[in-house]
């Protein structure tokens, strides 16, 4: 196992590298020079101003070099200076990864709270309303775009029935309860949109099991229908849809990006968003390579997970 | 529960002063810093903590925050010298107020003014715009409040001092010195905002939550009439619609107008929610207009550029969009500035002369409704604005539409902001019309939108912003005029001939002043919109809630 | 009434539609200042948008660009994802690991993130259709990974097969033989591949659209359609509602569709 564990690493360290690589390859033909845009908004600017300036932020330098720059400041835990909030990177990027792996996490947990009794109880009467229902939910979770939802929830929960708040952290000394109340709808939204994977792979994972031998062995054997499904089949089942869902993850912070921008949650996908447009390279460097990094976490995490709880695969 | 519920409801709503108040904003400043980075977001919140030397008032004349007397020429606290180098100058006398205090009892001193000064004009400090930092050449100090800025010019807005805003020295000097080029990465404003040491308005700021919020809470050491809340909190939320929803919940107090609701979601608000909220309304500084690439041989013949303006029914877009709260242009001077001419008129829509004039340039109807010449070249054009903008985009389409019925095919195209002004415009790589606006500040000439030494290109490094492409010498000696003539009567019939010219050759396509909109509870009083880049929160001593 | 049937029905109906409604609907491009957000009427049967154009024209007119978007992206997808799947089976070996690594780092990869940065690069700002290419092309390069998988797989089973492996012996071209005995085994894993991933498609290219990266004014699809409609949700939440909706529905089918076919043509997951 811990064979498997250096190798993927490895593997994610080439892939990150890569990805810098390519990131800072991508934003160096990104036009407008932030310089230029400032001399735009600024008539008191002399070109003598904007030749200092770019001079002062690097701005003069070719990609490649900007690249080997970053990379021997990263190593040494240096990831630049972000523009747009004035801040060191790490300053900036710390408290938004943390917002969104709340995010991420409530929704992961939400989704799997409805998602495996639905999947379950489907399971165990195959083919009835139930598992009607599951389908639908499914099907219904993978097709709603992720902000349309966040925008309907918030329309109805917000400002219609004002039960709930429509966006933001609230305001700094809010008591735990009312961070909740405004963690609420976005995980929410999230969770909406992360259901309808898990369903559908826990279905599929299921039926298949379902048609085991061993299964038809252990009913015959006398085994109660909910010690079959919990006990043998479920479990089993379960190994696969895990380590799908660790894949998911990916898809996960793309929703989250998109929920962060519907409900000002001041978030890590929001923070690439705004970075990008504005020509931040450090910081939106930086926050892509979080987020690469986290979904190669998932992945890694996932074949971690199969390694480990495969019992076939323990040598 | 329900009947505390019923109590709670029917308590009378604001009977006691609030202690606090929550404004929403919808972006958040990137330093807190005053010399760096000119942004609108800096100047609001630093509007509350911080005061210039001088500032426009919502009058829009230019007044003293930290300095007791403007110096004016009339007055003798302003006169004209020869510099060193032989050419007129002039030398200013400033005294600051007795009582102005940093936020932890040190006095504001001539040697922050000096201090400020000299990490302006420091090469290597990063502050972009340096321009009135170089114009002064010596800064004498006679003792702490009084000294004398000697300005290497003698022009009409020696008195704005706006820019020059001194600093704490007794704190920020020591972490400017040992590295200028770091001082922007090292400033205690955004390294430790809350050092009371940095601000001296009625409030200082408590804390900062990078991308969320600044809390500000009352600054003792202010001298000023006191302001009535205890706190401010400014919270930022960029998203429009989570802003108005926050707003409609109760979670935030009011919104700035300086950046808040685009002018058409603040119109809808009003008449959903116009019993609770007021929204205040007030046309500002910032031109939108079309700005016209000369160069193109379309655009260079002055009767397609007017057909093109009276073609274009801007009173019944304003009238639509904005509900007439933003005035259409007749030229580049808003009419709250001093400088406006109130005799010019904008010119009325009228089709038929449109058609008319398309007609006389040589660019008659084709079978297909679409105008072309003889050459057979159709009369197309492209349009670029700024992408993320709705009201642009929509602004656009209509102007699209409203050309179409004249003949005229537009072509519609938008970009980032930092692609437009980074390269498109600033390299005038637009081939035909580009709708975005100008925001300077009040009395301030055109000069370089409009000189012919200021047309971008690559043989002066690409300065300038005469987008246009606009030369016309007469223009060029009114600018020039201007900028030198510090007598206010002298100034105005030069406004006046240079906004009629611009109205006459029309460079640009003149349409609105955009206007702001405050969202304030029914029951505040006192906050009064500037319409320029002077933001309200200067003022806030007297809001009343 | 099985899958197939309803994803096939209503994605036949969507595109007529879109194709044919605005035959009977007035232009979409119709301004009418003095009669913006107007409520569902006879003139109108959906309403006006903020700028009085009639919203079921511009619903069909943006859905022509979706539509138009998703396809091309689809197509681009299916090409890249059978030409990987394609070499990775039939050469096997060194080729095949590399290709499923690449297959796997791109799947680790964060989309939307990525997305915008290639977005944001902008190379066909001149032209809308140009823009449009370059769109379906960065969507494509992010969504062929499960049309290459499943492409592999049916190669790898296919190479095996006998009359394959007879032609094989029979000294056949590589060229030949991929043409004429290998991919019509992989043509039906293919077509469900990547009518699966039209959905995908349609709500990256909402996203991006939406966050105003995508299809940009004056051409509208219905991401970009929402993008302004989120300003005025309080005031006119149809604006809304009928773009979403339409999406919803859209992916919905299209979801229907590939996984009835997956069903019909029994192919694997």
């Amino acid at each position: 196992m811990t064979r498997l564990l250096l190798r993927r690493l490895a593997q994610s360290l080439l892939v990150l590298l890569a990805m810098s690589l390519v990131i800072q390859a991508l934003m160096g033909l990104m036009p407008g020079d932030p310089i230029d845009l400032m001399i735009a908004g600024d008539p008191r600017l002399t070109p003598d101003d904007a030749a200092r300036l770019k001079d002062l932020y690097g701005l003069n330098r070719s990609w490649g070099e900007r690249w080997l720059r970053w990379l021997a400041q990263a190593v040494q835990g240096d990831l630049g200076y972000s523009r747009l909030y004035g801040l060191p990177v790490i300053t900036a990027l710390t408290p938004a990864l943390g917002h969104t792996l709340l995010l991420m996490g409530t929704a992961l947990t939400l989704s799997w709270l409805v998602a495996l009794p639905l999947g379950l109880l489907a399971a165990r009467f195959p083919g009835g309303w139930l598992d009607g229902a599951a389908a639908t939910l499914a099907l219904t979770s993978v097709s709603l775009p992720v902000f349309w939802s966040g925008l309907m929830l918030s329309a109805l929960f917000a400002v219609t029935l004002g039960w709930l708040p429509a966006g933001g952290l609230g305001p700094p000394d809010a008591t735990a309860a009312d961070r909740l109340r405004h963690l609420i709808l976005p995980a929410a939204t999230l969770a909406l949109a992360g259901v309808g994977p898990i369903l559908r792979h826990l279905r599929a994972a299921l039926l298949t099991e379902a048609q085991r031998p061993y299964l038809r062995t252990a009913r015959a054997k006398g085994c109660g229908p909910w010690r079959v499904l919990l006990v043998h089949q479920a479990r089993n089942a379960l190994l696969p849809v895990v380590t799908l869902i660790g894949l998911e993850l990916g898809g996960m912070l793309s929703g989250a990006l998109v929920t962060e921008t519907v409900f000002a949650w001041p978030g890590m996908g929001r923070l690439i968003y705004e970075s990008v447009m504005g020509n931040d390279f450090n910081l939106a460097l930086s926050g892509l390579m979080l987020a690469t990094l986290t979904t190669l976490a998932g992945s890694i995490l996932a074949d971690l997970l199969q390694a480990g709880l495969d019992p076939r695969g323990r040598r | 529960m329900l009947f505390a519920l019923a109590l709670a409801l029917a308590a009378p709503a604001g009977a006691a002063p609030r202690s606090s108040l929550v404004i929403g904003l919808s972006q958040f400043p990137i330093t807190l810093n005053p010399l760096f980075d000119s942004m609108l977001a800096k100047s609001y919140v630093l509007g509350f903590v911080q005061r210039p030397l001088t500032a426009y008032d919502p009058a829009w004349t230019l007044v003293c925050l930290l300095c007791e007397t403007v110096p004016t020429l009339e007055n003798g606290l302003a006169r004209i010298e020869t510099g060193a180098d032989g050419r007129p100058g002039m030398a200013l006398s400033l005294t600051l107020r007795a009582e102005a205090r940093w936020g932890d009892g040190t006095p504001v001193s001539s040697e922050d003014v000096l201090f400020a000064w000299e990490v302006g004009r420091h090469p290597r400090s990063g502050v972009a715009a340096g321009e009135l930092f170089h114009r002064i050449t010596k800064i004498e100090i006679a003792d702490s409040r009084h000294f004398t800025l000697h300005l290497d010019r003698v022009s009409f807005d020696y008195a704005r001092l706006n820019e020059l805003r001194p600093l704490p020295a007794h704190l920020e000097r020591a972490r400017f010195e040992p590295a200028p080029e770091a001082y922007r990465a090292r400033t205690a404003y955004d390294r430790e905002p809350a050092a009371p040491g940095l601000y001296n308005g009625p409030y200082r700021v408590a804390s900062v939550e990078p991308g969320s919020h600044i809390r500000l809470i009352r600054n003792e050491q202010w001298s000023g009439p006191p302001p009535q809340f205890d706190q401010i909190l400014l919270r930022v939320i960029e998203n429009g619609a989570a802003l108005e929803a926050n707003l409609l919940a109760g979670d935030i107090d009011m919104i700035a107008g300086e950046l808040g609701l685009s002018l058409p979601q603040a119109l809808a608000l009003e008449q959903r929610a116009g019993a609770r909220f007021t929204v205040l309304t007030q046309p500002g500084l910032a031109y939108e207009h079309l700005e016209l690439n000369l160069s193109n041989p379309i655009l260079a013949d002055p009767q397609v550029r007017r057909a093109l303006l009276v073609g274009l029914d801007r009173a019944a877009i304003t009238q639509a969009l904005f509900a007439n709260r933003q005035p259409v242009a007749a030229s580049l001077v808003p009419p709250a500035d001093p400088a406006f001419d109130p005799t010019l008129r904008p010119q009325p829509y009228d089709p038929a002369l449109a058609a008319r004039l398309l007609d006389q340039a040589g660019w008659p109807r084709g079978a297909d409704g679409f105008r072309a010449n003889a050459a057979g070249q159709p009369l197309t054009l492209d349009l670029v604005t700024t992408s993320g903008d709705h009201v642009r985009a929509l602004l656009a389409q209509v102007i699209q539409a409203q050309w179409r019925a004249l003949g005229i095919r537009l072509r519609l195209k938008t970009e980032p902001p930092r692609v437009l002004f980074g390269e498109t415009v600033s390299h005038r790589h637009f081939p035909g019309v580009a709708l975005f606006s100008w925001f300077s500040s009040p009395e301030s000439v055109p000069r370089s939108t409009l000189h012919s030494t200021m047309i971008p290109q690559p043989s002066n490094g690409w300065s300038g912003q005469n987008y246009a492409g606009y030369t016309n010498p007469t223009t060029d000696a009114l600018l020039d005029q201007l900028e030198a003539e510090p007598d206010s009567t002298r100034r105005r019939p030069l406004w006046a001939r240079l906004q009629r010219t611009y109205a006459e050759e029309l460079p640009a396509l003149p349409l609105f002043f955009r206007a702001n909109a405050f969202i304030l509870p029914k029951e505040m009083t006192g906050l009064r919109p500037t319409g320029h880049q002077d933001p309200s929160s200067l003022w806030v001593e007297q809001w009343r809630w | 009434m099985n899958a197939f049937l309803m994803g096939a029905l209503l994605l036949a109906l969507l595109g007529l539609a879109t194709l044919l409604g605005p035959l009977w609907l007035p232009d979409p491009a119709a301004i009418a200042l003095t009669d913006r957000l107007a409520p569902p009427s006879a003139a109108h049967w959906l309403g006006t948008d903020e700028l009085g154009r009639d919203l079921a024209a511009r619903l069909a007119q943006g859905g022509q660009i979706s539509l138009l978007v998703a396809a091309l992206t689809a197509s681009l997808a299916a090409a890249i994802g059978t030409g990987i799947g394609l070499l990775a089976g039939f050469w096997g070996g060194a080729l095949d690991a590399v290709l499923m690594r690449l297959t796997d780092a791109v799947m680790a990869l964060p989309l939307l993130p990525l997305l915008i940065v290639l977005a944001a690069i902008d190379p066909a700002r001149d032209s809308p259709l140009a823009a449009i290419g370059w769109l379906a092309l960065i969507i494509a390069l992010t969504s062929w990974t499960g049309i290459a998988r499943l492409v592999r797989a049916a190669t790898l089973s296919a190479r095996s097969r006998d009359h394959v492996r007879a032609a094989q012996a029979l000294g056949m071209g590589a060229a030949r033989l991929l043409w004429r005995h290998v991919l019509p085994e992989v043509a039906s894993p293919m077509v469900v591949a990547t009518t699966l991933s039209v959905g995908q498609v349609i709500l990256v290219e909402s996203a991006l659209s939406f966050l105003g990266l995508g299809v940009r004014p004056p051409l509208a699809s219905w991401g970009a359609m929402l993008t302004g409609a989120m300003e005025l949700i309080w005031t006119a939440p149809a604006l809304a509602v009928w773009p979403g909706g339409a999406i919803a529905v859209t992916v919905l089918a299209a979801t229907l569709l590939g996984e009835g076919l997956r069903r019909r043509l029994a192919v694997p997951s």
